[in-house]
Formats: C-alpha cells, sequence, structure tokens
C-alpha cells in the first residue's frame, strides 16, 4: 500500500489521535551554531558557513542594511510581545552535516535521521516514498534530498537552495529576490539576509515532474530562528507541484519562523504548492510556540500560466502568511485554497493577494476559517486589477465556522477594481456549525465527536480535494486532532 | 493640513487648519449656557489630545487627509435663529422644516407640531436649557464620543449649528422633519452637529438634503447622532447633492434600543471628496437596523464611505446594502464592517455592496470585514464589481433600443432596488433625475 505510506509524511504513523501535539520532541543532536545576535559578522558567519561567492554575501549585506531600517509590521489582528532579534540564534546545524557539502561521504548524524524517522519523513534513498522526492531540512541546513537520480535525468534541478548558490549560480542570480525582494518587507528583508536553507528547484521546458516533491522542516535548536528560502521556477510549459509539511518541538519559549517563498511559472507552464504547516501552537495558556511569519509570492509571468496555493494551517503560535500571486502574463491564473484552523489562544492573520495585470487573468481564493478555543483567526486577502488589465475575473469565498463562545473570526478582504471589464466577486459568512446538520447526522446513529469531524470535513472539502490524496487524508487527521476537545 | 506656530518636528500636529486654542476660546466667549460650553471643553480636550490623521492610518490609506485643504477655510461664526427663509419642492410633505444657509437657520412648524409640544426641534443653545438632562446624555453622548475620533472631537468643539431633535415616547410623527442645508459662500466651513433623541415606542423620520453650487470651495464637518428608544422607530433619510468643490467629512451613527428599529438610507451623490462614517450599534435585544445606499461618483469626485453595523445584543438582526457606480475619473471606497460584540449571539447580519465601474480609469474599492467575537450567529457579506451585463444589454438592444438607452434602463434598474425603498416620492424622481444627469454627462 504504498499510498498509506506515503501519507505518513506528515504525520508519523497512525496511532490513535491525541490531543498534545506529538511532534514535540526535542532531539539531541550536537550542533555547530552561531552565536546569539545578529550584525553583519553574523551575516558573514553565515555565508562562510555556507561557503557563497561574494555576490551572495554582499545581498544579504545589502538587505540586512535595508532592514536595519524598518518597523516590524504591526497591522495584523494579532497580539504579541515584542520580539528580541538580539536573542535570538540565525545559525544552527547538526554537527555531522555541517559539512555535508564539502564531504560527500559524510553519514548523517544518526540522532537527525531518527528524528526524521519519528516524524515518518524517510531521508534513506532506500526507504524512500515512491512518487515523492523529499528534501528533509534541520534547523538551519538540509540534510537529506531523495530521488536525485530520477530527477537528474529529466534535467529537473531540485537541491537545497545554498547547494544551487553554489552550483547554478547564473539562475540564482536571475531570479532570487524578483518575485520578494530584501525591500519587500521587514521580515522578507530579515529572511534575505540571514536565510539558511530551504529548496531549489528548477524544472526545464517542456517538462512534467513526475513525482511530487516535498521538503520537510524540522526546528529543533533552542532559541534558534529558522529562516528558509524556497525558489522554484517552473519552465515554459512545464509542471510541478510541490509539498512542504513543518513540526518543532514544544517549548515554553517562542520562536521566529521568517520563510520565504517565490514561484516563478513562464509560458503556460504550471505549479502547485501545498503547504502543511503543523508548528507546535504553544498550550492551552498560549506559551511557547512558534511565530509563522512567512512571504510566499508566485509570478505568474508568462502567457497562461498558473500557481495553486493550498495551505493547510493548523499550527504555530502566531501566523502571518499571505501567499501571493502577480497575474502578469496574459491568460495566466491564480489559485488559493486555504483551510486554517485556530485552537486554544492561538492567532491567524492569513489569506492571498491576486493582483491582475495582463488581460484575460482570473483568479480564484477559497478560504475556510475554524476557530476553537480563544483564538483569533483573521482572513485578509486582497484582489487589485490594475487599470490596464482587460476581462479579468475573480471569485473569493470566504467561510468561517465558530467552534466555541470565546474565539473570534474576522474577515477583511480588500478588492480594488480600476478597469471596466473585470468582474470581482466576494462573499463571506461567519457562523456557529449547523446544529441542523449535526442533528440530522446524530439521528443515523453517529457520535457527536464523529459528527463535527464529518461536519468539518464537508466544511473543508473544497480546499482538501486539492490536495494529493495521501495529504488530504492526513489533513482530515489532522484537522480532527486540532479539535478534539473543543467542541461541546 | 497647515501646522500650528508652536509646534516642534516632534510633537505630532494636532491642530487642523484655523481651529486652535484662540478660535476655541473666542467660541467660549459666545454667551452660550455653562452646560453646552462643559460639553465644547471636553471636545476640545479630546481634539487637542488626537493627532492629526496622515494617509499612513488605515482608515486614510485611500483618502489622504490633505485633500481637504483646511488651510484655505474660514469657520463661520454661530449660525444666527429666524433668518433663512426660501422654500424646497418637498416642504409640504413636512411637519417641520429646518432651513440652513451660510449665516442663519429657521425653524418651520408646518402642521402646529411644535407649537402643540409634541415633538421638539430646538438649536442647543436653547435645549441646554429647556432639556439640560437630553444634553448631558445625548450630545456627544455615547453614541459619538468626541475621544473617537479626531473630526468627532473638532466638530464637539467647534460645531456652529447645533441641533436637537426630541420625539417623546409614544408621539407618532406622521409626516416628518426636513432639514435643508444650502450654502453659497466661498472658503466657508460649516460645523452642524445634531443630536435626534427618539424616546419609547415613538415613530418618526428625518430627511436631510444640502446643496451648495459648483465652482464654490466650501467644506463641513458634519455629526449626527440618533438615540432610538426601546421599541421605536426611526427612518433618516440623507440626501447628498453638494457641490463639485465641497469637502465633507463627516461621522453619524445610531444607538438601537430594545425592539427598536432604524431604517437609514444614504444617498450620496454630490462633493468633491467625501469622506463619511456611519452606522448603527444595535444595543438593546430584537432591534434591527436595515442601512441602503447609494452613490455615484463621476469626473473627479472621490467618495469614501465607512459602514459600521455593530452588534452588542443577542437576537438582533441588521442588513445592509450599498450601490454605486464609478464613471470618468471618479474613485470610491467603501468600507464596511459588521461586528459582533463578546455575547451578541443569535445575531443575523448581512451586508452587499454592489459596484459598477462605467468605464476603464475610473476606479471602486470594496473592503468588507467582518469582526466576530461571539459564536451561535450568522454574519455575511458579499461585495461585486463589475460593469453591465452584457448579455442583458444585448437583449434590450435586439429588443430595439440603441445602446445607451439600452445602458441607462439596467443602470436605472441597479439603483432601483434601493431607490424603490425611498418613501417620498420627490425624492425618488430626484435620485432617478441625477442619475439620468450623470449618464448622460459621461466623458
Amino acid at each position: 500500500m504504498p499510498e498509506i505510506e506515503t501519507a505518513s509524511t506528515l504525520v508519523a504513523e497512525n496511532t490513535p489521535v491525541q490531543e498534545e501535539y506529538k511532534y514535540g520532541f526535542v532531539s539531541d543532536v550536537e550542533v555547530d551554531e552561531a552565536p546569539k545576535g545578529l550584525n553583519e559578522d553574523i551575516i558573514r558567519f553565515i555565508s562562510e558557513k555556507k561557503d557563497e561567492p561574494e555576490w551572495m554575501l554582499e545581498l544579504r549585506l545589502k538587505a540586512y542594511r535595508w532592514w536595519l531600517t524598518k518597523k516590524e509590521p504591526r497591522w495584523a489582528l494579532v497580539d504579541y510581545p515584542e520580539i528580541d532579534y538580539q536573542d535570538i540564534r540565525y545559525y544552527s546545524a547538526p554537527k555531522k552535516m555541517s559539512d555535508r557539502f564539502k564531504n560527500e561521504e559524510g553519514e548523517m548524524d544518526p540522532e537527525v535521521k531518527r528524528t526524521f524517522e519519528r516524524l515518518g519523513i524517510p531521508v534513506d534513498e532506500q526507504q524512500r516514498l515512491e512518487g515523492v522526492a523529499v528534501d528533509a531540512v534541520f534547523d538551519s541546513v538540509s540534510v537529506a534530498t531523495t530521488h536525485t537520480a530520477m530527477l537528474d535525468e529529466l534535467g529537473i534541478i531540485c537541491c537545497p537552495i545554498s547547494e544551487a548558490v553554489r552550483e547554478h549560480p547564473a539562475l540564482i542570480q536571475k531570479y532570487l529576490g524578483a518575485v520578494v525582494p530584501y525591500t519587500d518587507n521587514f521580515f522578507a528583508s530579515l529572511n534575505a539576509a540571514v536565510f539558511t536553507d530551504g529548496s531549489f528547484v528548477y524544472v526545464p521546458p517542456g517538462v512534467r515532474c513526475p513525482v511530487e516533491l516535498s521538503t520537510y522542516f524540522r526546528i529543533n535548536a533552542v532559541d534558534t530562528g529558522q529562516f528558509e528560502r524556497t525558489l522554484i521556477i517552473a519552465d515554459k510549459g512545464a509542471y510541478v507541484s510541490y509539498l512542504e509539511g513543518c513540526t518543532a518541538p514544544m517549548r515554553d519559549t517562542n520562536q521566529l519562523h521568517a520563510a520565504v517563498v517565490e514561484l516563478i511559472a513562464l509560458d503556460d507552464a504550471q505549479i502547485k504548492y501545498a503547504t502543511i504547516q503543523n508548528w507546535y501552537a504553544g498550550d492551552k495558556e498560549g506559551r511557547g510556540g512558534i511565530y509563522n511569519f512567512v512571504t510566499k509570492r508566485g509570478h505568474c509571468k508568462g502567457r497562461n500560466s498558473k500557481i495553486s496555493w493550498t495551505q493547510v494551517e493548523a499550527g504555530a503560535a502566531i501566523t502571518w502568511k499571505y501567499p501571493s500571486c502577480v497575474l502578469q502574463g496574459d491568460g495566466s491564473t491564480g489559485e488559493f485554497y486555504s483551510v486554517a484552523v485556530t485552537n486554544n489562544r492561538m492567532q491567524a492573520d492569513t489569506g492571498t493577494k491576486m493582483i491582475h495585470i495582463g488581460n484575460h487573468t482570473k483568479s480564484t481564493i477559497v478560504s475556510k476559517g475554524i476557530s476553537a478555543d480563544q483564538s483569533r483567526n483573521t482572513y485578509r486577502g486582497l484582489v487589485q486589477i490594475l487599470p490596464d488589465a482587460k476581462n479579468c475575473r475573480n471569485y473569493s469565498i470566504c467561510d468561517s465556522m465558530l467552534v466555541g463562545s470565546e474565539c473570534s473570526a474576522n474577515t477583511v478582504p480588500y478588492i480594488e477594481a480600476e478597469n471596466s471589464s473585470a468582474v470581482v466577486e466576494h462573499e463571506a459568512t461567519t457562523s456557529k456549525i449547523s446544529e441542523d446538520q449535526l442533528f440530522y447526522i446524530r439521528s443515523r446513529g453517529v457520535d457527536e465527536e464523529s459528527a463535527i469531524n464529518l461536519v468539518v470535513n464537508g466544511f473543508c472539502k473544497e480546499v482538501f480535494k486539492q490536495l494529493p490524496m495521501e495529504f488530504a487524508i492526513e489533513a482530515t487527521k489532522l484537522l480532527e486532532m486540532k479539535l478534539e476537545g473543543s467542541i461541546g | 493640513m497647515s501646522g500650528s506656530t508652536t509646534q516642534t518636528a516632534n510633537v505630532p500636529d494636532t491642530v487642523i487648519g484655523p481651529f486652535d486654542e484662540l478660535l476655541f476660546a473666542r467660541l467660549m466667549e459666545g454667551g452660550e449656557p455653562a452646560n453646552l460650553l462643559a460639553e465644547r471643553e471636553i471636545a476640545f480636550r479630546a481634539y487637542q489630545a488626537l493627532p492629526s490623521p496622515t494617509s499612513f492610518d488605515e482608515g486614510w490609506r485611500r483618502t489622504p487627509p490633505d485633500r481637504f485643504p483646511f488651510q484655505d477655510i474660514v469657520p463661520l461664526p454661530r449660525l444666527a435663529p429666524n433668518g433663512a427663509t426660501g422654500s424646497g419642492p418637498w416642504d409640504n410633505e413636512f411637519d417641520v422644516v429646518v432651513s440652513v444657509n451660510d449665516a442663519t437657520y429657521h425653524v418651520a412648524d408646518r402642521s402646529g407640531v411644535l407649537r402643540d409640544k409634541r415633538i421638539f426641534v430646538m438649536p442647543l443653545e436653547e435645549a441646554a436649557s429647556v432639556f439640560p438632562g437630553l444634553v448631558h446624555d445625548h450630545v456627544l453622548g455615547r453614541a459619538l464620543p468626541p475621544d473617537r475620533d479626531k473630526f468627532v472631537a473638532l466638530n464637539g468643539a467647534f460645531w456652529n449649528f447645533g441641533l436637537l431633535v426630541h420625539i417623546p415616547p409614544g408621539v407618532t410623527l406622521e409626516k416628518g422633519i426636513l432639514i435643508r442645508y444650502a450654502h453659497q459662500q466661498p472658503g466657508a466651513a460649516l460645523i452642524p452637529l445634531l443630536a435626534v433623541v427618539a424616546g419609547e415606542g415613538s415613530e418618526a423620520t428625518i430627511v436631510e438634503t444640502a446643496t451648495s453650487p459648483d465652482g464654490v470651495p466650501f467644506m463641513t464637518v458634519s455629526s449626527k447622532e440618533f438615540y432610538v428608544g426601546d421599541a421605536a422607530r426611526l427612518r433618516v433619510i440623507s440626501l447628498q447633492e453638494w457641490g463639485r468643490d465641497t469637502d465633507q467629512l463627516g461621522h453619524d451613527m445610531a444607538h438601537v434600543g430594545r425592539d427598536a428599529q432604524v431604517d437609514w438610507i444614504t444617498l450620496n451623490f454630490g462633493s468633491r471628496t467625501s469622506k463619511l462614517v456611519f452606522g448603527s450599534d444595535i444595543l438593546g435585544e430584537g432591534a434591527s437596523a436595515e442601512l441602503d445606499g447609494l452613490f455615484f461618483c463621476d469626473a473627479d469626485q472621490h467618495i469614501d464611505q465607512q459602514t459600521l453595523q455593530i452588534h452588542s445584543a443577542p437576537n438582533t438582526y441588521s442588513r445592509l446594502l450599498y450601490k454605486g457606480a464609478v464613471q470618468d475619473q471618479g474613485h470610491s471606497v467603501y468600507q464596511g464592517i459588521i461586528q459582533a460584540r463578546p455575547g451578541a449571539v443569535k445575531v443575523d447580519a448581512y451586508q452587499t455592496n454592489n459596484n459598477l465601474v462605467l468605464n476603464d480609469g475610473a476606479k471602486a474599492d470594496t473592503i468588507p470585514g467582518l469582526l466576530i467575537d461571539a459564536d451561535d450567529l450568522k454574519c455575511s457579506h458579499g461585495a461585486t464589481i463589475g460593469n453591465l451585463n452584457d448579455d442583458q444589454v444585448f437583449y434590450l438592444r435586439s429588443r430595439g433600443l440603441d445602446e445607451s438607452e439600452a445602458r441607462r434602463i439596467l443602470i436605472r434598474a441597479f439603483f432601483d432596488e434601493v431607490s424603490a425603498r425611498i418613501p417620498y416620492d420627490g425624492i425618488r424622481e430626484r435620485v432617478h433625475a441625477i442619475i439620468d444627469a450623470r449618464l448622460a454627462a459621461a466623458k
């Protein structure tokens, strides 16, 4: 049953669901790390560790200097204490891996390997999954990549971004920062200065990547930020589907995760990007958890290109994330499918931006928010039709479901149209889980908990059906786990 | 906005145009009753404490504050009573007509309701001694606390025309009250403050119209507060036809009591720049608010409207329908908020905003919002932006209508969903005439 095995990439085993965050363990790994704090020397240290060319260091320093002049954005509907950026470690790597790229025969640290095995992520080529190529990132470095031979054959480049900086400088120089420049926002420029690892994918013209590419991000070290950077380029007529999953140990202190993801689709290319985010979200009283401040943006650069974002946001103490599409090529399509579930004291301010520049561009937004306990869940999105974009079409639907009386659910869409041929429709509803539906299901002999799971699952179906089947099953389980005990 | 002379680089500028301490001191010597001066004083303190808005504030991002040329404005002195005469086309349809022009106002008692003391319509100067309790509670009261907004505070401190409308409990006013604003004088600022107190079980309609000539720079900063008592019903219709060189700022709020209802129609057609905030806060169980609006924004007009549907009590209902068109280089901003406060369960709230973008270059922004802090309720919104449906235009043309006539009919139909709710034939026809004229003048 390869399908079911694949499913285990996100949730370790098919163990009975439990309220506790089961990925909350800490691995005892010898690490090679930078001292806490941020300054130009730290950035030089990171760059040196990554064995980067001079131009990359220059880019990092430029970003850092710009970052120094900026203030943290505070407009989102989330509250958190002041972040001390000097109290964060910007580089941490398992010791045995820190020279991975210098020493090809270097063995993987057995503890790191065990960590990924506990998480259900097979990092050995021998145990690799059918249909999914995995890149595993542990704190600041990529520790393993599978399926490399088959990808090589097709000319697909799928490697850690630090390797790409060295091996494919032309592509990196052309595209890194082309969609999210270092001047984009506070967290994006911080990322540009200190990013450590992430994935780089290039699919050559006309190639349809036959497997799902997947990255698994794991934060392990204490007081460490994770600043990953992902860049995916689909050349003319190419197709690629990419999945990412994330977890972190349970800790009482907050940890910062400020990632940047850039997607570029040339003529007729298609990129599907799915995230199942299950960072540690803090305990019931809101202690600890990951601050997930992420900038994700896709650029539909070519004609008839398509970028599709699917996200299941189930973790992190605070989520600040707006995966967006810049629809520049005529006839290009942007999609955003999102399920955001918050419980306990989680806060999520998430949504998308669809910027219509080209003619005949289309976008679809389907956002489902579920808030339970004392959490706060906000959809915030922008649909913008520029004056010269003819015959553009947008359809958005944003539904929120309330589970519990102390949570809040907000919907703040921004819609701006400057062209008379645009058709923009937006609908949103916020309501309690339907008593009638629950009653009907229970009248068929189903217990309350399962009835609720059925209704919630139906509520999210439009989004889950965008995911590969195995991942959809996992997402469903994740949701059930999150809502267990919140209802009633 | 101009700065005060004493301003230093680090202190945010709190003085807007001529509205400074000196002007306020002069107002305070105007011989008003002490309790009224006390209200002004509170507002002035709030005004001094609040920073002037900048285009970095979320609420002002789409309408930069410098669109309001306060530096060129001379505030009008307090308006004098028994001056403004002249009549309007709809005067006969009302019990009381209040006409307001540049320097004076006049309250006409057309059906004897004031003489018989069934209802009360009086300037605040008089109300302060006749109804000190009402003035204390309901002028810059809970609906419009001056510390909420810079311009509410400015209005509260510097108002030059204040009116109290009091409908005592149980009174039903058959025809209603018309307040007509008509201004001519260039460079002036009108700052009206209206407080309407509708007692328990009362029923009344208030209509407001506003005109000024095109080409005359003029500004108004208005505040209106409506207190709709338990089981009362209040209808408000506001037809705004300010001239093309008038800029208006407005902040209106209705507080709705138990089992009460407010029906509020705003018709915004005029002005060069408008920035308006208005809405209802439902405070009593079983109450409802119906808010409807039309706007048409053409030439270089900029109309920014924010509506609030606040539910502070359980078992309450609100419905909102705002429809508008943008043409030429017009830019409309609509921001709608449905807010359910903690404990406001069994709330049913709906908000719809439809926008027609009639040509490229015209711009419509819509930002519907839901802020929900309670469970067990249903709140929804829908927003659309688009042009006329090509199939519908084609159908009408296939019946022998030319394109402009087909479009005119469809646009009329688009607006009719709201205009059909206007209970006065004359006003409804006026709305149709305005829309037809605007379409005919399309550049």
